[in-house]
């Protein structure tokens, strides 16, 4: 088990797959000669694609290559880009399994940084893994940790229908331990308590997984149960319900606001935990309903301090 | 079966002119079928008939060599067909039987037999030309001497994913060829009220095509060009065919929209129509009498009604 921190995880993750695999393609704009130099040197520029800025016909590549049997990444510059290419990831990559009666598979990924607190403007801040929650076969990865960036990454090119990669830009430094098995789509628990339980993917696991170590900081420790989910679509229902009856007290925290994405579906799924299981009603904790200015995003959303209101306020109760 | 379509006794029928014929007539006769069976409850699915176009389709798909691989367009029944899908492989599709293929799960329209080199178009329009694109690519990576095929409407010029596949296609020299089913007409609207120009040509040049007119309503012309759209996508340069038809049907079983002022097109699209033209031509060059052809019209409605009677049976 080595350590690393988030970005290099995904890194790796890109780059033992490329050596692993000899027909994985890489699609994306200023590859080559700046962001992924290395791997245009060792692996040529037949398989790192410096593409024109056209995110469907890069999306709808890729479906085509996998048609061939190939495998692609294709890198899209930030998440919000997704609005341009959600014809080619919904109607032709999501549907190609499907419709095709699994005569075709297609395992392609669809990098999408998110890129919140950088100054980038409503137009440059959008999660948007919830505009995609509703689209069956399409699988969407929001790791949390290094360990989850290498693993989702490296599950999601042996599956045969494509994944929505939410890389979260803002945790790209931060440092874990990578497992040395894929835990296959699981959901961990990467924090251990009786008290409460915390359910959050991405960015927002990490908060969970910081309000958890504050907690403890200040004198509960083992409190906090904190369940990282990894993939949020599909999830892994039996740890989070596990993790649920454990403390009989639930917290979901989501970037996104609270209409659709993970948050209102796991608050769905802990209605299946017998009547009595949990001593309160899950609480969810999510991103206000607007957009989020370019002078400060950080009210709007989650964040440390927010999480820990919120888990001392059920420890209480 | 008459002498017409019996292979062993027909000495002509492996030269390309009666295969071109023969596809194109079971285009023809296999479309009108199904919106006929569709028109007497027989299944459901809407057809978008080719009449009067079949000469592209079936010109293109004979011009292939095997591993190519083809994207049809909701309106290229035909190039199922020109690719050797059996009829009762497709009629497996429109009646869900145990054995189709797909499961029926696509609209009969977009069925596809990947490993047979048609995939599937099913996306929406002009998605499919960067699928088509994307199978190039893997071609071009696998140093694989194929390519691939898209064919697509004239209105597919409003879509944005033509324009970034002609883009990207030009810039990586993929062996892909762009079949443009030139009708002239977007559903009920006529070219000159969505665009400039008649031909797409001048849209695909600058991207770095190789282009060519194609007398769309010419099975030979269509055939040799695509020959030529295959030897050159192969040397690494894309390939726009423009091939302008005239859609002599309606745009979908399931529309009845009204065109006015079509006669006189109509008119000169039965004269130009690709099977009769190639009919003449063949007659004209002693490879058939008038006789043969009208048995093997004959022949191929009984052959599709035989086709459906069976893929019910199975049912």
């Amino acid at each position: 088990m080595s350590t690393m921190n988030y970005r290099d995880a995904v890194g790796n993750a890109l780059q033992d797959s490329m050596r692993e695999d000899a027909r994985l393609l890489v699609i994306g704009q200023n590859l080559a000669a700046h962001a992924l130099k290395p791997l245009a040197d060792a692996y040529g520029l037949d398989r790192v694609r410096d593409s024109a800025i056209s995110e469907s016909a890069m999306v709808g590549m890729a479906v085509g290559a996998a048609m061939k049997g190939m495998k692609a990444v294709v890198m899209i510059a930030y998440a919000d880009i997704a609005s341009v290419c959600h014809m080619a990831i919904v109607q032709s990559a999501a549907k190609l399994h499907y419709l095709t009666n699994g005569r075709l598979r297609c395992p392609i990924i669809i990098r999408l940084p998110i890129a919140r607190f950088r100054g980038h403007g409503p137009e440059g801040n959008e999660v948007g893994a919830s505009w995609f929650y509703n689209v069956p076969d399409l699988n969407i990865a929001m790791p949390g940790s290094a360990s989850e960036a290498y693993w989702t990454f490296r599950d999601a090119l042996s599956r045969p229908t494509p994944t929505l990669f939410f890389e979260d830009r803002s945790i790209h430094l931060r440092s874990g331990a990578v497992a040395q098995t894929n835990p296959g789509g699981k959901a961990q628990v990467t924090r251990s308590g009786d008290k409460l339980t915390i359910i959050a993917a991405g960015r927002a696991a990490a908060l969970a997984e910081d309000a958890a170590d504050e907690l403890a900081a200040q004198g509960q420790s083992d409190a906090i149960e904190v369940v990282s989910l990894g993939f949020i679509k599909p999830l892994d229902g039996d740890t989070v319900l596990k993790a649920a009856s454990k403390t009989g007290r639930v917290l979901i925290v989501q970037d996104e606001p609270e209409w659709a994405g993970y948050a209102p579906y796991v608050r769905c799924l802990l209605d299946r935990l017998p009547a009595g299981k949990l001593a309160l009603a899950p609480r969810l904790l999510v991103g206000a309903d607007q957009y989020l200015p370019y002078w400060d995003e950080r009210p709007f959303v989650p964040s440390l301090e927010s999480v820990v209101a919120a888990a001392k306020d059920l420890l209480k109760q | 079966m008459s002498d017409a379509m019996d292979l062993t006794n027909n000495q002509n029928a492996h030269r390309i002119e009666w295969r071109l014929y023969r596809e194109m007539l079971t285009t023809r006769v296999f479309e009108e079928a199904l919106v006929r069976w569709e028109h007497e409850g027989k299944h459901s699915a809407q057809t978008f008939p080719s009449k009067g176009q079949e000469a592209i389709a079936i010109g293109v798909c004979l011009a292939l060599e095997n591993g190519d691989d083809v994207l049809p367009s909701f309106r290229t029944r035909g190039a199922m067909i020109g690719m050797g899908i059996g009829l009762e492989e497709q009629l497996r599709e429109f009646l869900h039987t145990p054995s189709a293929a797909g499961d029926s799960r696509d609209a009969p329209h977009h069925a596809s037999w990947p490993e047979r080199g048609v995939m599937p178009g099913s996306t929406m329009i002009g998605g499919h030309l960067a699928m088509a694109a994307g199978v190039a690519l893997a071609n071009q990576c696998d140093r694989a001497n194929n390519v691939s095929v898209a064919f697509f409407g004239d209105g597919t010029l409003g879509s944005g994913d033509l324009h970034e596949t002609m883009h990207i296609a030009g810039a990586w020299n993929l062996p892909l060829i762009l079949v443009c089913e030139n009708n002239g007409w977007e559903m009920a609207t006529p070219w000159p009220k969505v665009r400039k120009q008649r031909s797409l040509i001048p849209y695909a040049t600058p991207f770095g095509l190789a282009t060519r007119q194609v007398d769309g309503n010419d099975a030979l012309d269509v055939y040799h060009a695509a020959r030529w759209a295959r030897a050159t996508a192969l040397t690494g340069q894309p390939v726009f065919l423009d091939c302008l038809t005239f859609r002599v049907g309606l745009y979908s079983s399931h529309f009845g929209e009204v065109r006015s002022g079509i006669e006189n097109d109509l008119a000169e699209a039965a004269k130009r129509d690709p099977i009769k033209r190639l009919g003449e031509w063949l007659i004209d060059n002693g490879l058939a009498t008038a006789a043969a052809l009208e048995q093997l019209q004959r022949d191929e409605e009984q052959r599709v009604e035989a086709a459906f009677n069976f893929v019910r049976g199975e049912g």
